[in-house]
């Protein structure tokens, strides 16, 4: 119930969002679409083949909304992600954020939209081993401008590693490590979070805790997209796209609509 | 088999820059090795048949300084040894010191020299026999005119004409048919015993007849060199002769010398185990480089097949079949550098080849492939990286399989717990280079060792040059404290100091001061030590230039000597000490004998050379030459220059030769400046092997650190600051390795100038010093080099692809 009422009250903030969304946004759709891809296609050659990974998506996400993008392996879901990360850039169609267009953006405007829009949670974590956890929460708020040890730590704290500031990465637990994953995704301040499968290398209960941590930051108005394939994680989204060969073939809420996450299982 | 090759194969081409890095590495140590110890059996073969081919002499007898015997009795009185026919050849020569005028058109060429008279005998009856490298050798015929041929090195050194002529002490013109070698002049030794003096010291040879006429002393001789016949025993006969001699010439000190003990000739003999012993040390220091960074590329690829090893482990692969793939990199490796190794040493061979042609010039030149030499030169570069990659592998199949399939293990934190202990200013950042060092903590110590190793080649090196250079200049600190525009005079015989050849200098317009010294050969001893001296005779208190005396001592009744700090090392005194002056003492106008006499070490000359001693002019009367001269100094007039003065000083009656004293290191300084190039290749190769090793490291680390990279670029921060991450590492690798190559090299030069140099150059103290500029090389090479090689990486970190680098799970 926590994060239906969390849910609530990012409702109640959208307003304030949208207005940042709509002050910035001057690209297509309504304003309170954060993210707006348009006939996005994206192929790779491979062994002197072509590979299409995405055909012809068109997606819009508005600020606030826990979105998760479902498909079994090999559907383009992680190319989608990599696509609104700035990672990739489509072969055609395009890609704004927070009204600005990233396809065909340069090199360095790649970069600082990196920098300034989007934070990533990964499946692997990719903490850096030689950074305590508050370290490595501090670099995402250097990278994005900001170097302030106490917002780290209360990042860390709020997700429950109060006790674990100076642990190194080897020293905790792939639970713990991806939560210093998020606090290092939150802590840069950055509207969009990213998040590739980011309870495929934990338990079930470490990964309801995580989701739950991710719905959170939702609700507070955040920007979260999540890939996975596991169609019980869907269910507690907020919208489930789900993808198929590289096209998107399903877009709306959960069946019976957003599932508290302590009621999944898998 | 073939799987396994072709698997490894694939291993090498997946990192083929690094593996292409260590091979050179592996190449510039096998190669130098191969290189370099060709040109020692080259020199040994060269020497041989270049002695063999002039019929170089096997005993050298010489009498002291100023004494003369009749030639003929001379060549008689070796023959009477017991069983002459011991003596294959017996030669009177006639030695006279001169003054060389050579000039051309556009350039002045004075200098000091000797005439060497000796009989015209060529063909199998001939002694130290001419090579002509342009024009001819003196004939028969030659005799009766004034006809020399002209030492090599001198006439090369001044690109002077195959023929022409000179003019010599006593304004005698002197026609010179041919540039020649000659077996005694291989190596030119100055008149006060200054090596590499071609620059400065012009040799004449003519016939026997044509030196006593010009020395005004006809049928004279001073020295005899003698071949003895095949399988006769030549300590023997030398020992015959001395007896013989000294027998003969009762009142004439007569020294025998076997040609193999003389100092030139061992010098080039010793000059190849010293300098071989060099080339191990470097080729040593180098391969050990190439094993550091084969160290660390084979550790990461093994790291790289952990997961593929721990499978193999898991399918119950024995160990050691998992172990051969990874050693056979090591051995690909080692194979790859090993032929590149074979180009460089031939490479090598070929330049050191010219330079040793160029520097020795010898009638003789034998430059074979040394198979033996480069074979163990392989077998060094075929073993270090096979023995690298052994440790890696060994540690990698006794992994538990369980922890080697494990993903995540990457995370290890090597020793980094430990500096995290340490507060760093600075952003994350700015800290992680600093932290990256300890991750892994072996690949950072065998990456400072590589660097050091390359930085103590390079001290090693060019330190041993500025030390040369150091010594020559501690040297012209002293000789030019005081009168620097004074000119040493050497007479051409032992003169009154009332006598018209002194006036005549005194009085010449030229001169503003002057005084009359002597200088003579002699042999100090104490106990079984033994020091050849060339004794200074000046006024220690009131002299135009007077040595400084340092740890001075009362003379206490005994003469008193001034010795080098060199020459009471190897004597094993001090200041204070009383040691034998073996000296000569005058018994007749021109006939001088060897006495002993006791003499107190009352002070250390702070000059180099250890042959350099002096007395106090008072002390002339124990050789019998109180009011005697045979050397003076001349202190020009105002305005008059020393070249003038030399010139002017040149045409008086009685003097041998004028060289000022501001030119006494010149030569030496000139030749030691032609090792200068030698040198620059020396900093290039080092600094080629310090940025192979740096990009090595570099490239290892970009290479395992990529997930990091990716995860930064995710992050939004740009390559550049990525890079400077990276050279921010480098440059403290850099500091670290340069400042254990500097002691370590500072260590290696102590170690080369304590105890290896004494044996090339036995008559030089050298100082250990490391110049400015090779600290600034060094650092330029070990730091700025080594923090730029990141840089190299720059174009795989932009071509990174993040998002597949972002899954890389090993």
């Amino acid at each position: 119930m926590r994060n239906q009422k969390l849910r609530g009250a990012a409702r109640a903030q959208e307003g304030d969002a949208l207005g940042e969304a709509g002050t910035a946004g001057a690209g297509p759709g309504p304003h309170r679409d954060v993210i707006a891809l348009d006939s996005v296609s994206r192929s790779y050659t491979v062994g002197g083949g072509t590979v299409t990974a995405l055909t012809d998506v068109s997606l819009r996400i508005a600020s606030g909304e826990l979105v998760v993008i479902l498909g079994p392996s090999g559907s383009g879901k992680s190319t989608l992600l990599n696509l609104i990360g700035a990672l990739d850039v489509p072969t055609s169609g395009t890609i704004t954020i927070a009204g600005r267009r990233i396809d065909g953006a340069s090199r360095a405007d790649l970069f600082r939209y990196r920098r300034e829009s989007v934070s990533f949670v990964f499946q692997t974590f990719n903490l850096f081993p030689t950074l305590t956890a508050l370290e490595n929460v501090e670099f995402g708020a250097e990278v994005a401008g900001g170097r302030d040890r106490d917002r780290a730590r209360r990042a860390l704290v709020d997700v429950g590693l109060a006790d674990r500031l100076h642990h190194f990465p080897g020293q905790l637990s792939g639970g713990e490590q991806q939560r210093v994953a998020i606090a290092r995704a939150l802590v840069t301040g950055n509207p969009i979070l990213l998040a590739d499968e980011p309870t495929g290398e934990l338990d079930f209960h470490t990964g309801v805790q995580i989701l739950g941590l991710l719905g959170e930051h939702a609700a507070a108005g955040r920007t979260v997209v999540v890939v996975t394939h596991n169609r019980e994680i869907a269910r507690a989204a907020d919208r489930v796209v789900e993808l198929s060969s590289g096209r998107v073939v399903a877009d709306g809420p959960p069946p019976g609509g957003p599932t508290d996450v302590r009621e999944l299982r898998w | 088999m073939t799987r396994l090759l072709r698997w490894s194969w694939r291993d090498l081409r997946a990192r083929w820059v690094q593996v292409v890095a260590i091979a050179f590495i592996v190449a510039l140590g096998s190669g130098t090795y191969s290189g370099l110890s060709s040109t020692s059996a080259w020199r040994r073969l060269s020497y041989d048949a270049s002695y063999r081919q002039l019929r170089v002499d096997d005993i050298h007898v010489t009498l002291s300084d100023g004494s003369f015997v009749d030639a003929a009795t001379l060549a008689a009185a070796a023959r009477s040894i017991p069983q002459p026919g011991r003596i294959r050849a017996a030669q009177p020569r006639l030695l006279v010191p001169t003054q060389v005028d050579a000039s051309t058109a556009n350039r002045t060429i004075l200098v000091p020299g000797r005439i060497v008279g000796a009989p015209i005998v060529g063909g199998a009856a001939g002694v130290d026999l001419q090579a002509a490298k342009a024009g001819r050798v003196l004939r028969a015929g030659d005799s009766s005119a004034p006809t020399a041929t002209i030492d090599y090195h001198f006439a090369h050194h001044f690109a002077l004409p195959a023929a022409g002529s000179v003019t010599v002490s006593g304004n005698h013109r002197l026609a010179y048919v041919g540039q020649v070698l000659q077996p005694e002049y291989f190596v030119i030794t100055g008149n006060q015993g200054n090596l590499l003096a071609e620059a400065d010291y012009a040799v004449l040879f003519t016939s026997l007849a044509q030196a006593q006429s010009l020395a005004g002393r006809p049928g004279a001789a001073n020295e005899l060199v003698v071949a003895v016949a095949p399988g006769a025993d030549v300590p023997r006969v030398e020992q015959d002769l001395r007896t013989t001699l000294e027998a003969r010439f009762p009142d004439v000190g007569v020294k025998v010398q076997a040609r193999r003990a003389d100092r030139d000739y061992r010098s080039l003999y010793d000059d190849i185990a010293n300098d071989q012993r060099f080339y191990d040390i470097f080729a040593i220091l180098i391969l050990a480089a190439a094993a550091f960074a084969a160290f660390n590329l084979t550790g990461r690829m093994v790291e790289a097949q952990r997961r593929e090893i721990g499978i193999g482990m898991a399918l119950g692969v024995p160990p050691r079949r998992l172990a051969v793939r990874p050693l056979l990199a090591g051995v690909e490796i080692a194979v790859l550098g090993v032929v590149l190794g074979i180009g460089m040493g031939a490479l090598l061979g070929y330049l050191m080849g010219s330079v040793l042609r160029g520097f020795v010039p010898l009638p003789v030149w034998r430059l074979p492939f040394q198979a033996g030499t480069f074979a163990r030169g392989a077998a060094l570069g075929l073993l270090i990286p096979i023995a690298a990659t052994i440790y890696p592998v060994w540690r990698a199949v006794r992994v538990a399989p369980v922890d080697a399939i494990r993903t995540g293990a990457l995370t290890a934190r090597g020793r980094v717990p430990l500096l995290a202990r340490i507060p760093l200013p600075g952003r994350t950042t700015e800290q992680l280079p600093f932290r990256n060092l300890l991750r892994a903590p072996r690949r950072t110590v065998t990456t400072v060792l590589g660097i050091a190793a390359a930085i103590t080649v390079l001290i090693g090196v060019v330190g041993m040059t500025d030390s040369f250079f150091a010594t020559i200049d501690r040297a012209d600190q002293e000789l030019l404290k005081s009168s620097p525009r004074r000119l040493s005079v050497d007479l051409a015989s032992f003169v009154p100091v009332a006598s018209a050849t002194v006036t005549g200098i005194r009085q010449s317009p030229v001169v503003a001061g002057s005084a009359t010294d002597l200088r003579l050969g002699g042999t100090l001893r104490n106990g079984t030590a033994h020091v050849d001296t060339l004794l200074q005779l000046i006024d220690l208190r009131h002299g135009i230039w007077t040595p400084t005396i340092e740890h001075a001592r009362p003379a206490g009744g005994l003469p008193g000597i001034v010795i080098s700090a060199k020459a009471a090392h190897d004597l094993g005194t001090s200041p204070g000490g009383v040691v034998t002056l073996r000296h000569p003492q005058r018994t007749g106008v021109t006939s001088y004998r060897y006495v002993q006499s006791k003499v107190r070490v009352i002070g250390i000359t702070p000059l180099p050379t250890r042959y350099v001693a002096f007395m106090d002019l008072r002390s002339a009367s124990i050789m019998g030459l109180t009011g005697i001269t045979n050397t003076m100094v001349v202190v020009p007039r105002s305005g008059v220059s020393t070249g003038a003065a030399e010139r002017a000083l040149f045409g008086q009656p009685g003097v041998a030769s004028v060289q000022p004293v501001q030119g006494y290191t010149d030569s030496v300084r000139h030749e030691l400046a032609r090792i200068l190039d030698i040198l620059l290749i020396v900093e290039g190769a080092v600094l080629l092997l310090a940025l192979l090793i740096a990009f090595n490291s570099a490239s290892i680390n970009a290479d395992e650190r990529a997930r990091d990279h990716a995860t930064m670029f995710a992050f939004g921060l740009p390559v550049p600051r990525v890079i400077r991450m990276a050279v921010t590492e480098s440059a403290v690798m850099g500091v670290l390795g340069t400042a254990l190559g500097v002691v370590l090299g500072w260590l290696l030069l102590g170690w080369l100038i304590s105890d290896l140099l004494p044996r090339a150059y036995p008559d030089l103290g050298i100082v250990s010093h490391i110049a400015p500029r090779t600290l600034a090389t060094a650092a330029g090479v070990g730091v700025l080099a080594v923090a730029m090689a990141p840089l190299l990486t720059i174009r795989k970190l932009r071509a990174m692809d993040i998002p597949s680098t972002l899954r890389v799970v090993e």
